[in-house]
């Protein structure tokens, strides 16, 4: 007799943890997924197969030697590339969190290594995502004009008046913070990046006469290791993904700031450690 | 009298549990979500919607019934333990009301013991076993607008295929037809997540409207002339209502929102925790663990901790729902004056709730109500309620816009769907829904009976895995065991299907096994995945 919550699964059935599902599905392949105006996320399969196939064209070494990139393709309607951008990646994370600078725009990702001479070799390619714009848009409608005064009249009386969270405000809050977001994220990437929050951030602000400049800087700390490893950074233990990588990320301060990262192997056998050392200084100035 | 108003109040309640029956086990935890929401929700509303209608006065719901919910309200387990849940309700309260006799608790011990017995009334007199025979029967006296949502609130703007998303509007609205006897008008997507384009699925199926985020239709292009004061019309034709925030916040702010009044019932003050063990533990579940069982006995009282809190006074409460609601119509009048005056038409605003906040967690939620209906009804002329398609008749000719992908949860777009908790399932849940698409193809022709029952197994199994409540509870972090099993057991089930079909030796213990188990959608159309059926709507987009 059982009747408890979260306990489906036990002796007469099946394991129904999330590592009982396959690491892979023996094919290589990827798909992009959008998650907000500026994000998308990005997951893959390489095959030993086809990575097999790479080396054979490439090199023995290939793998080792390179560097792992997220190709970012801005494409148009007819997936015609308007501009690309690389961004950093480990190929055995298997999936990625992709920042871009515009929202509104379409991408597909490619999934690839540079070599030491620079050389791009895609390995897998996604699917297009359109991302939603963060704003009101620019075009009006002919056959519904409005006064431009009306149409903010219109967005302030969503709810400003009575609650200070209306559409407007929300409009506004929505767009400060992909704002701060862009300013702070441009270009870097990170995973499991799930919340944020501009409070947190400490700001660094300079104002005068109404000019102004708003600027912070967080860590993102990120790697992998066997799924059913311990890992610790610092004295605090660290949840594993069920693929083994792992992501966290840190207010910076001023200052060195010492990152040890240890792995244990699940039976307490083997151990490896990596530390990571970094500085931040932040000088104001301004005329 | 006639047409004196000067604009509109469109009430929209989205009724949702994840489908949760396991007939494996005697007794089953998660079940009690259904059984409380038909006890704090679904009846109690039902129950304002009979007494308003019996003293004529007349009110509109959009309300809209997700096909598992439909599906639970009418399977025949979950309705027998359902009325074991009722008759041990009534037992406890009965014996409550001697217990309670000379303290300050009695009156609250009086009210639930009406209650229950109220609600087994309804159940089983009026609705016979079956509360959609009570939905039913609103909807036909044209005082609520029922309508559908994606089969089982898949989360339409993650989905790799558009097969997927044409299986979930397919497989809802054939439920609604075989629940209601009529096609569905409106449709609530799943969790307000909009991807531009899935409109066009909606008309195919008939579907006329459907609700937006504000940002859904204030981020639209061309910009929106009215703002969400008047739906706009999809380029396919559909129409979209966006929600109102001003009257969305002032039901549920953390400040200001009406339920954090004092004197409204505390949720965290439960008899299952408050009584002696030997007495309460027949009405726990069977592994005897302490848990709410829904009577509570106390008032928020203010901010102090949970023994401190104060006996509950069901006529003070009442009191404060009336004044409530009458601030709440005040607010929406004024609201409407100011609109009204400079927009060149009559607006409607766009309220839109999760039904089981009215009951299961603002007790007073349904009286609250119930109390708004017959103020509207009696004291004034300026507001009218109305539904989305009474409103369409008003006012056929609206703008046409293209609203921006958009969802009602945390911050706007899919991240509470989307993340680090939870990003892992999409690799799995779209690998399966390809190997589905596949079998609907290679098999469209199909005339077998028993590959019939196994590819329509394969599709609830999909449908059930595509659920957006296993995220969203990994999410939030509560049930995060329960969900992350449910979603890995409805992959594993496909893929041991698709496993058998594939070998070609069915294994017919194996698939009436997990028939009896993941019952819902008994006359699913599998087919509904093909891309044969999904290019016919695709085309017609193309040929917009």
């Amino acid at each position: 007799m059982s009747s408890s919550s979260g306990k489906i699964g036990q002796n007469q059935e099946p394991d129904y943890s999330s590592k009982s599902l396959p690491d892979g599905y023996e094919k290589t392949e990827a798909a992009l997924l959008p998650r907000d105006p500026y994000w998308m996320f990005v997951y893959w399969e390489i095959t030993e197969n086809s990575k097999k196939n790479i080396m054979k064209q490439v090199g023995e070494d290939v793998f080792e030697k390179s560097r792992g990139v997220i190709r970012v393709y801005e494409v148009d309607d007819k997936d015609n590339i308007i501009r690309s951008f690389d961004i950093p990646a480990i190929i055995d994370a298997k999936n990625w969190y992709v920042n871009v600078n515009e929202c509104g725009k379409s991408y597909i990702c490619e999934i690839g290594l540079i070599t030491p001479d620079g050389r791009f070799i895609a390995i897998v390619r996604t699917n297009k995502v359109t991302l939603p714009r963060s704003g009101v848009s620019d075009v009006i409608d002919e056959k519904w004009m409005s006064v431009n005064q009306e149409f903010e009249k219109l967005l302030q009386i969503s709810g400003v008046e009575y609650i200070g969270k209306g559409s407007l405000e929300i409009a506004k809050s929505l767009a400060q913070r992909w704002e701060m977001l862009k300013a702070v994220f441009s270009r870097v990437t990170s995973f499991g990046v799930s919340s944020f929050s501009s409070q947190s951030l400490q700001r660094q602000e300079i104002k005068e006469k109404g000019f102004w400049l708003v600027a912070d800087c967080e860590l993102v700390v990120y790697g992998a290791t066997q799924s059913d490893a311990n890992l610790y950074i610092g004295d605090r233990k660290i949840k594993l993904n069920p693929d083994g990588t792992f992501a966290l990320r840190y207010a910076l301060s001023d200052g060195q700031t010492n990152i040890p990262i240890k792995a244990i192997s699940n039976d307490g056998s083997m151990e490896r450690g990596i530390t990571i050392k970094v500085k931040r200084e932040t000088e104001k100035n301004g005329k | 009298m006639e047409n004196k108003e000067l604009g509109y109040f469109c009430l929209v309640l989205h009724d949702h549990l994840p489908f949760v029956r396991h007939p494996e086990y005697p007794d089953f935890l998660e079940e009690d979500w259904f059984f409380q929401a038909m006890c704090e929700t679904y009846l109690p509303l039902l129950d304002v919607y009979e007494r308003l209608s019996s003293e004529g006065i007349d009110f509109r719901v959009t309300m809209s019934l997700t096909p598992p919910l439909c599906n639970m309200m009418s399977d025949q387990l979950l309705n027998e333990r359902f009325k074991n849940y009722i008759y041990k309700r009534i037992e406890l309260t009965e014996k409550e009301v001697i217990r309670t006799r000379n303290t300050p608790f009695y009156k609250a011990a009086l009210m639930y013991e009406q209650k229950f017995k109220r609600i087994r009334e309804l159940y089983e007199d009026y609705y016979h076993g079956n509360v959609l025979n009570g939905f039913k029967k609103f909807q036909n006296a044209g005082k609520i607008e029922i309508i559908t949502c994606c089969a089982t609130h898949g989360f339409l703007p993650l989905q790799l295929r558009k097969e997927a998303v044409n299986a979930q509007i397919k497989i809802a609205t054939d439920d609604y037809l075989e629940k209601f006897q009529r096609m569905p008008r409106g449709i609530w997507l799943s969790e307000c997540a909009y991807n531009p384009g899935d409109d066009y699925f909606l008309k195919e199926y008939g579907i006329r409207f459907f609700f937006l985020e504000t940002h859904g239709i204030l981020y639209g292009t061309p910009r929106p002339r009215f703002g969400v004061y008047a739906p706009i019309y999809c380029p396919s034709g559909v129409a979209a209502f966006a929600r109102d925030m001003e009257s969305a916040h002032q039901v549920w702010s953390a400040e200001m929102g009406y339920p954090g009044d004092y004197r409204y019932r505390e949720f965290y003050r439960d008899i299952g925790y408050d009584l002696e063990y030997e007495y309460i533990s027949p009405y726990l579940h069977l592994d005897g663990v302490r848990r709410n069982i829904g009577i509570k006995y106390y008032k928020i009282t203010g901010k102090v901790s949970l023994g401190e809190k104060q006996p509950y006074n069901p006529d003070d409460a009442r009191e404060i729902a009336a004044i409530h609601a009458g601030n709440f119509m005040f607010n929406r009048e004024r609201q409407i004056e100011y609109l009204h005056s400079f927009l060149g038409r009559k607006p409607i605003i766009v309220s839109m709730y999760d039904a089981e906040l009215f009951g299961h967690w603002w007790y007073e939620g349904p009286m609250f109500l119930e109390y708004l209906f017959r103020k509207i009804h009696y004291d004034q002329n300026v507001i009218k309620l109305i539904t989305p398609m009474e409103y369409l008749s008003i006012y056929p000719d609206n703008q046409i816009v293209q609203p921006s992908m958009s969802s009602w949860g945390d911050k706007g777009y899919n991240e509470v769907w989307l993340n680090g908790s939870n990003d892992w399932i999409y690799r799995h849940l779209h690998k399966a829904t390809e190997r589905m698409i596949d079998l609907a193809n290679r098999f469209h022709s199909n005339t077998d009976s028993k590959i019939d029952r196994i590819l329509k197994q394969c599709a609830r199994e999909i449908v059930l895995a595509q659920s957006s409540d296993w995220p969203f509870l990994m999410t939030v972090g509560t049930a995060k065991i329960y969900s992350t099993r449910r979603f890995v057991m409805h992959i594993q089930r496909f893929t041991k299907l698709w496993e058998i079909i594939n070998s070609g030796s069915i294994d017919d213990s194996y698939l009436s096994d997990i028939e009896w188990r993941d019952n819902i959608f008994p006359n699913i159309d599998w087919r509904a995945f093909s891309a044969i059926e999904t290019m016919k709507r695709e085309k017609q987009k193309g040929e917009k």
